[in-house]
């Protein structure tokens, strides 16, 4: 049973933070960015360069400042060897850290090795790429068990076997020869290729793993020799790249989300996501000490920008955004009648708020989020700037569809694997399939069937300290204000109110994982004790309205009809007008019209669309449209006439 | 005597009806996990994998330290050629584990066990979360062998070999227990069971008496060579039941590994059976089981150690190996090479 580690580098983090609080980070301790859009691509591109440089400037600021016991890292060298300073010193850290004793497995560390041996092969000294080399004979390396995890390995071993072709199998860790490698390596990567550009991305719109796909590929782009990985390479950035702009709010990426987490749900900023906005759009402070692995990025950041059609799409909010758009769950080993279901995601963009969602299944067991309304705050530093609603489900038989491991002692070992809420019932991620979702425009229902004995009978809404003006009106509905958005919470059952604890990690026994603390943040959880159970949601923009009051008269005034029993089910017109009925476990209905989620597209909607098996995507905005077509490899650029 | 002679004696007495204790003829070996807290990208590393003990009562690591073993098998001609099963798939080394290689290419993963027809050496079962891989080369290639099994619920927690006939073995899936006489050319069920089965295993003593645990299902007994099956209604069905043994000193003595249950205990056969869990930590949470070729048994403690028990579970002892966690017990003839 194998996790990633996202408390390992949180831990590392909070080393580096605490070390780089005593050594300004400008954009993160800073002003905010100016949100104007950049019209002239040079100023644009001069900017990007700008916010890469102070990445690498102040991370070898950090390693080189006098008395500092930081040594070197991995990316750290790497930024070194690329601007062509510290050679020596470099070459010594290198020889440190590929000491038998030093090296690992995984994928975790295997990426960050290519990427300094590729930066450094033509200055390292030759011992020290010697020894990297070396360490990929004698460690076996661990493939893992996730997308994001196979992806590195695969990049990483491809890369590396690029760098020394016709190697005998005795001279790698696999016992295959670097043509086998490249073979099965390529083999991976195309076939991952094929499957996400064709049914969707299994870890789709993740907080943090974005980055882990995003390095990678940037890794083929910078490095690979070969032309078509490199151009495929290319091709995945401007593909989740474009998504990435598309669904963030102000460089802020909201749900739904594959992979999210304690933090990152609810102070929706403070995420790789977040960190890689700033980088490429500049429309967002960057995460303390730059968010650890995403520093990576930055390595090799000035081999690639985003084109002029994605830039606009992450910083024109101009007009609302409506997608909707299908991916995939995690692959089901078991328990299911299918592999890797299909998941169904609406996002609703405007320039105040943003509300998304999936469908409701089980996406990924631990760290899924499946919809939220979250509104734009001008400084998202520390901000909660969101609402949802979940079921806390856990269960180690679910957890068995995804992973080879017995279902008694698979969630015992979360917390040490830095995954400290899978079991608490006041946990605020993960999916349930005791929740079933319908979203139109800016409109959720959310309904929860939870059977007697499960793990947990309840339901928690978060609510954020950030909201104001905050109204339990006796009509059943809760009213509050976020940011410039009006927000409407309609619970289906009785509910209470605890403290919102997050989780600070501290120092844990060596070798025995990691710890945490949870600490109050000022936001509150509501508490539903229900089986049987529902949320409503409805925000609006304030500029819609000419009061708050307005706003909730309108809301009041709307038809709602709602039971429980023997099935959730809500029937109601929503602030848009839809005469919406919805039941746990049936098609929605919206103005007499089943929906019918099998036609739904890879992507649709107002700036990207593909087809399902169509391993292309058109991206556009205004005049500017980029297409992405796996099947020839090409990229195309077009401008439309404007009149 | 030629390792291939000693493994046909090794049938021989299996098939005799008693052992003698403290047989020296053999070697015994573990895969363990000791490290219990490593996730990819830990900096946490103890020694894993496979570990043999020796005469001394000793565990000496084997060949490489890899946190995710799940099985070890050994070409019964030749003890350098050695299979494990583990995260990235299939590893076969050639040479005593001085040199290994990844038999499979990226569309296997997270292999759950391997198995060497005894029968036909140069066969190679791979257990997989999505069905069965075979090698007729030693593992040189691997293809899928899954006509028969279902497209949904074959996830395959292991494939035992039947010694007694090549081509003949059980594969234990998600939704039963699967035969196939002819190589994995195709597989029929055998037993339908409503959650997936764990551990499949052959008596030494009598080949047509076989045991196979489950999930939730129970565990389950055969005398006919596995083609029909009777559940064993001593053993309850409300935990976790991860493997079975048979004592090969005694044919009445068989033991059950279970999460909730611990260690049970029969020495009449299977007719009864007992809690055997005084001096084991609690709770009872007991991740395998496994009888020497002297008739110990030891049981892994999940985040404790290995124990033993000289009076077949009546007492118990620590073992080494602290914070292990014990996936195979695997007994071979004693090694001339």
């Amino acid at each position: 049973m194998i996790f990633s580690p996202r408390g390992i580098i949180a831990a590392a983090l909070g080393a580096l933070s605490f070390v780089g609080s005593l050594h300004a980070q400008p954009s993160f301790e800073g002003s905010l960015p100016s949100r104007e859009v950049i019209e002239d691509s040079a100023e644009r591109r001069a900017a990007y360069l700008a916010r890469i440089d102070e990445v690498n400037d102040w991370h070898i600021d950090l390693a080189s400042s006098p008395g500092s016991e930081v040594k070197l890292t991995f990316s750290t060298i790497s930024m070194l060897l690329q601007r062509g300073e510290q050679i020596e010193r470099c070459n010594r850290r290198m020889l440190e850290l590929m000491d038998p004793e030093m090296v690992r497995s995984g994928p975790f560390w295997m990426f960050p090795v290519v990427i300094a041996a590729h930066a450094g092969r033509d200055v390292l000294s030759a011992e020290a790429s010697a020894s990297i080399r070396e360490a990929f004979r004698f460690k076996r390396q661990l493939r893992g068990d996730t997308e994001n995890h196979w992806m590195m390995y695969y990049v990483s071993l491809y890369l590396m076997s690029e760098l020394y072709p016709n190697e005998p199998g005795e001279s790698w860790y696999t016992g295959k020869s670097s043509e086998e490698n490249l073979a099965e390596t390529r083999g991976w990567l195309i076939d991952w290729m094929d499957i996400t550009t064709s049914i969707g991305q299994g870890e789709y719109n993740a907080t943090h793993y974005v980055s882990e796909y995003a390095i990678p590929m940037l890794m083929l782009a910078t490095y690979s020799s070969d032309p078509e990985m490199k151009q495929r390479g290319k091709m995945v950035l401007d593909w989740l790249f474009a998504e990435l702009a598309n669904v963030t709010l102000e460089g802020v990426l909201r749900g739904p989300n594959s992979r999210v987490g304690d933090t990152a749900v609810v102070e929706r900023g403070r995420t790789s996501a977040s960190f890689l906005a700033w980088l490429l759009f500049g429309n967002t402070p960057p995460q303390p000490a730059h968010g650890g692995w995403p520093v990576y990025f930055a390595t090799m950041a000035k081999h690639y920008h985003v084109p002029e059609v994605i830039y606009r799409l992450a910083t024109d909010r101009s007009e609302d955004i409506l997608q909707r758009d299908r991916a995939r769950t995690r692959r089901y080993w078991r328990y299911s009648d299918q592999h890797m279901p299909p998941i169904y995601k609406t996002q609703y963009l405007r320039n105040d708020y943003a509300v998304g969602s999936h469908q409701g299944r089980i996406s990924d067991p631990i760290q899924s989020h499946v919809w939220d309304v979250t509104w734009r705050e001008d400084d998202p530093r520390g901000k909660h700037p969101t609402m949802f609603s979940l079921h806390p489900h856990d269960s180690g038989k679910v957890m068995q569809m995804f992973f080879a491991a017995y279902p008694d002692s698979v969630t015992g070992g979360l917390l040490a694997a830095g995954k400290p809420s899978y079991v608490e019932p006041d946990k605020l991620v993960g999916s349930s399939p005791y929740e079933k979702v319908f979203q139109d425009l800016d409109t959720v229902i959310a309904l929860y069937d939870i059977p007697a004995g499960t793990d947990h009978e309840r339901v928690n809404g978060f609510f954020s300290k950030d909201l104001r003006d905050l109204i339990e009106h006796e009509s059943g509905w809760i009213f509050a204000r976020g940011g410039d958005a009006y927000l409407a919470y309609r619970p289906l059952a009785d509910y209470s109110w605890t403290p919102h604890l997050i989780y600070r990690g501290v120092p844990a026994t060596p070798g025995q994982g990691y710890s945490y603390e949870r600490d109050p943040t000022g936001s509150q959880v509501l508490v539903s004790p229900h089986a049987k159970n529902g949320t409503i949601l409805q925000a609006a923009s304030v500029a819609e309205f000419a009061s708050y009051e307005a706003f909730q008269q309108a809301m009041i005034a709307l038809p709602l009809e709602f039971s429980l029993e023997p099935t959730p089910t809500v029937t109601m017109t929503t602030l848009r007008g839809k005469q919406v009925s919805v039941t746990f476990g049936e098609a929605p209905i919206v103005d007499g019209t089943p929906l019918d989620y099998t036609q739904w597209k890879l992507f649709e909607g107002t700036h990207l669309n593909a087809e399902i098996g169509g391993r292309k995507l058109t991206i556009t905005h205004g005049q500017l449209q980029r297409v992405l077509d796996f099947n020839t490899l090409t990229i195309s650029d077009t401008v439309t006439s404007g009149k | 005597m030629t390792p291939l002679k000693t493994f046909l004696t090794l049938i021989t007495l299996m098939a005799s009806t008693t052992f003698s204790t403290a047989a020296p003829e053999y070697d015994f070996y573990i895969c363990a996990k000791v490290n219990r807290d490593y996730v990819i990208g830990s900096k946490v590393e103890t020694v894993n994998g496979v570990f043999q003990r020796t005469d001394e009562g000793a565990w000496v690591h084997q060949g490489y330290n890899d946190t995710t073993l799940t099985a070890v098998a050994f070409d019964p001609r030749d003890r350098n050629v050695i299979y494990t099963s583990a995260n990235n798939g299939l590893w076969r080394s050639l040479d005593g584990g001085k040199h290994w290689r990844i038999c499979n290419d990226w569309d296997m993963t997270e292999a759950r066990h391997v198995a060497v027809d005894p029968n036909a050496p140069d066969h190679v079962y791979l257990s997989l979360p999505d069905g069965i891989a075979v090698s007729t080369d030693r593992a040189q290639t691997l293809v899928r062998r899954e006509n028969g099994l279902p497209e949904r619920g074959k996830y395959t927690q292991l494939v035992t070999i039947d010694r007694t006939q090549a081509g003949r073995a059980f594969a234990g899936c998600e939704v039963g227990i699967y035969l196939t006489e002819n190589g994995a050319d195709s597989w029929r069920r055998v037993l339908e069971t409503t959650d997936i089965v764990n551990d499949i295993q052959q008596s030494p003593h009598d080949p047509d008496h076989w045991l196979a645990t489950t999930q939730s299902a129970g565990a389950w007994s055969s005398r006919d060579g596995g083609l029909t099956w009777s559940p064993i209604e001593g053993v309850p069905r409300a935990h976790s039941l991860y493997n079975v043994t048979f004592d090969m000193t005694n044919p009445d003595r068989l033991a059950i590994g279970s999460w909730g249950l611990g260690v049970l205990t029969s020495e009449d056969g299977g007719k009864t059976w007992q809690d055997r869990n005084t001096g084991l930590p609690e709770p009872q949470r007991v991740w395998r089981v496994g009888v020497d070729p002297s008739g110990r048994l030891y049981a892994s403690v999940h985040t404790q150690t290995l124990f033993y028990s000289d009076d077949f579970g009546r007492t118990w002892q620590p073992d080494t190996l602290k914070g292990s966690l014990v996936n195979y017990f695997v007994t071979m003839p004693k090694s001339k090479q």
